[in-house]
C-alpha cells in the first residue's frame, strides 16, 4: 500500500506559507543575542536565545539576520542610545518579521530595535548582581580596605597595548612632587566575552603577589564607545569585592556606572583620573609630612625660644632675689650694726658712768685725804711755828756756837774762847772769862 | 632606622610631633625627640621619593 507522502521541499514549502499566512506581521521580540557575526557583505547573523532567569538551562533559540543596510543603521542608533556595540550577551528588544526558507529554515529578520530596553535589562541586570553581592555579604569588602598612605606599588590590569595604560604610567612619571611609583602591569582582554576570566585571571596572578603591592588599577583605554557588559559581571565582581587589595577602577566610561565602579575601593572615570588619584593620594601624605617638618622646625624653635626667656627670667629672679637677699641681710647687718652700736654705746656710756661715779668718789676720797692732810698740815705748820728756832729766840732764848757749831754744855767751854750768840735778830760774839759752877 | 613602614613612621612622627606640641617636655627630652623625628622624616622622604632598586627589581622579575 502506497501511502501518502510529500516532499521535503513540499512540506518546507507548505510550513513556509503557514507560516507566512499565520505571522504576515512584524513583532516585537525579547531575546538575549548571542555568536553575532557579520559576513563579508555586511549582512549580520547572529542566535537569539531565552534562557531561564533562573537556571539559566536554554528555553528558546532561533536564527536571526539583519540585512547589512538596516544592521549599518541599527547599530550605530544602538551604539550610541547604549553606549554598548550591538554584540553578543546582550538582552534586547527587536521586531522581527519571521520567515521560513525552504533550504535555511526559520530566521528571524530584524527589522527594528529599541535600545532602551537594553539599557533597562543591563541596569536591571546590575541590579541583580549588586543585590546578590549584597546578600553575600562581600558588596562593600574592597571599599572597607584602607588605602595605605604610601600607596605608590600598584599592579596595573590593562591590556599592554592601550593608550590608556600609557596615559596611566605617564602620569604617575610626571607627577610635579617628584613623588616615587612602582608600576607593573598584569596583561588581560578588557574587551568582549573574554575580558571577565582575563580579568579574574590577571587578579589571581597579581594575588600570588600580593604583598609587593599597595594596590590595583583596573584600566582600560577610553576612546570610542565600548562594550561594558563584562564589568557588570557577577563573577568578576565578586573577585573584585573580595581581592585583599585596594582596586581602583578606570575603565574609560563617563556615563554608567558598572558594577566593577561600585565594588572597587575607588572610581575614577580615565586610566589618567586613576592616576591623579594615587599622585593626589600619596601627595597629600607627602604635604602632611612636609607640615610635620615645618610644625617640628617651629615647635623646636618655640621650645628653645621659650627656654631661653625662662632662663633669663630665671636669671633675673635670681639676680633680684640676690639683690632682694643682699638687701635684706645687709638690712640685717645694719640693724646689728646699729644694735651693736648702740649697745657698745651704752656700754661705753654704762663704764664711763662707772668711771665717773668711781672718779668722783676717788676725787671725793682725795679731796677728803687732801683736806685731811692740809688740817694736819696746818696744825704742824702751826706747832712747827710754834716751836722753830725764830719763835723760841723771840721769846728771849738764845742759841751758843762755838765754831759754827751749837754748844749745849757750859763743860765744853774754856776760857777765853769765842762764842757766839744768836738772838732772833742778829748775832754777838763774846769772850768767855769766867767758868761757874 | 629599624624596620619601619612607612605609616609607622609617620605616626610615630605625628605623635612626637604632638608630643612637643604640648610643651611637656623638657630641654633634654625634646632635644631626643628632634632627633628621632629628623630621622623619621628622612626615612618618609626618602620612602617617597627615591626608587628602591630591590623593590623594581622583584617587580621586573614577575613574569
Amino acid at each position: 500500500m502506497q501511502k501518502s507522502s510529500l516532499s521535503l521541499s513540499e512540506l518546507n514549502r507548505s510550513v513556509r506559507d503557514t507560516i507566512r499566512k499565520n505571522f504576515p506581521d512584524t513583532y516585537w521580540v525579547r531575546a538575549e543575542t548571542s555568536d553575532v557575526r557579520r559576513n563579508q557583505n555586511g549582512h549580520c547573523y547572529l542566535e537569539f536565545i531565552e534562557k531561564d532567569p533562573v537556571t539559566q538551562v536554554i528555553l528558546a533559540r532561533a536564527r536571526g539576520m539583519i540585512w547589512a543596510n538596516t544592521f549599518q543603521m541599527l547599530s550605530t542608533y544602538f551604539e550610541g542610545e547604549t553606549g554598548q556595540p550591538f554584540t553578543s550577551g546582550l538582552k534586547v528588544l527587536v521586531r522581527v518579521s519571521v520567515d521560513f526558507h525552504e533550504i535555511y529554515g526559520f530566521s528571524l529578520n530584524v527589522v527594528d530595535i529599541d535600545p532602551t530596553f537594553t539599557l533597562g535589562e543591563m541596569a536591571k541586570n546590575r541590579l541583580l548582581v549588586l543585590k546578590r553581592l549584597e546578600e553575600e555579604g562581600v558588596l562593600t569588602l574592597n571599599k572597607e580596605l584602607t588605602l595605605p598612605e604610601l600607596c605608590n606599588r600598584i599592579a596595573v590590569i590593562s591590556s599592554p597595548t592601550a593608550a590608556g595604560y600609557e596615559d596611566f604610567c605617564d602620569q604617575l612619571a610626571k607627577n610635579p612632587y617628584g613623588l616615587v611609583f612602582y608600576t607593573k602591569l598584569f596583561p588581560a582582554v578588557m574587551q568582549g566575552e573574554k575580558s571577565e576570566v582575563s580579568i579574574i585571571a590577571a587578579l589571581e596572578k597579581i594575588y600570588a603577589y600580593r604583598h609587593l603591592f599597595d594596590a590595583v588599577a583596573i584600566i582600560r583605554g577610553g576612546g570610542a564607545t565600548s562594550e561594558l557588559n563584562c564589568f557588570d559581571s557577577y563573577l568578576l565582581a565578586t573577585h573584585c569585592a573580595q581581592f585583599p587589595l585596594p582596586i581602583v577602577s578606570g575603565i574609560g566610561h563617563e556615563r554608567d556606572v558598572t558594577v566593577l565602579d561600585i565594588v572597587s575601593h575607588t572610581r575614577a572615570k580615565t586610566p589618567t583620573a586613576v592616576a591623579e588619584f594615587f599622585v593626589g593620594h600619596v601627595a597629600k601624605s607627602f604635604a602632611e609630612l612636609i607640615d610635620l617638618e615645618k610644625r617640628l622646625v617651629a615647635v623646636s624653635r618655640d621650645f628653645l625660644q621659650r627656654e631661653k626667656f625662662r632662663l633669663s627670667v630665671l636669671s633675673k629672679e635670681v639676680y633680684h632675689f640676690s639683690t632682694a637677699f643682699m638687701r635684706d641681710q645687709s638690712a640685717l647687718i645694719g640693724q646689728t650694726a646699729f644694735r651693736l652700736k648702740h649697745f657698745v654705746n651704752r656700754m661705753i656710756q654704762l663704764l664711763q658712768q662707772q668711771e665717773q661715779q668711781r672718779n668722783l668718789r676717788f676725787r671725793h676720797a682725795l679731796e677728803q685725804r687732801l683736806q685731811n692732810e692740809k688740817q694736819t698740815l696746818l696744825v704742824s705748820e702751826q706747832y712747827i711755828r710754834m716751836v722753830s728756832p725764830e719763835n723760841i729766840l723771840k721769846r728771849g732764848y738764845t742759841i751758843t756756837m762755838k765754831a759754827g757749831k751749837i754748844i749745849t754744855s757750859a763743860e765744853k767751854l774754856q776760857i777765853d774762847e769765842l762764842i757766839e750768840t744768836l738772838f732772833w735778830n742778829g748775832k754777838i760774839v763774846s769772850q768767855v772769862k769766867k767758868l761757874k759752877e | 632606622m629599624e624596620k619601619l613602614t612607612y605609616s609607622e613612621a609617620k605616626k610615630e612622627l605625628e605623635a612626637i610631633v604632638a608630643a612637643i606640641e604640648s610643651g611637656e617636655l623638657d630641654v633634654d627630652a625634646l632635644t631626643e625627640k628632634v632627633k628621632r623625628a629628623s630621622e623619621l622624616i628622612a626615612f618618609c622622604k626618602e620612602k617617597l621619593t627615591k626608587t628602591d632598586e630591590e623593590l623594581q627589581k622583584l617587580l621586573d622579575d614577575i613574569d
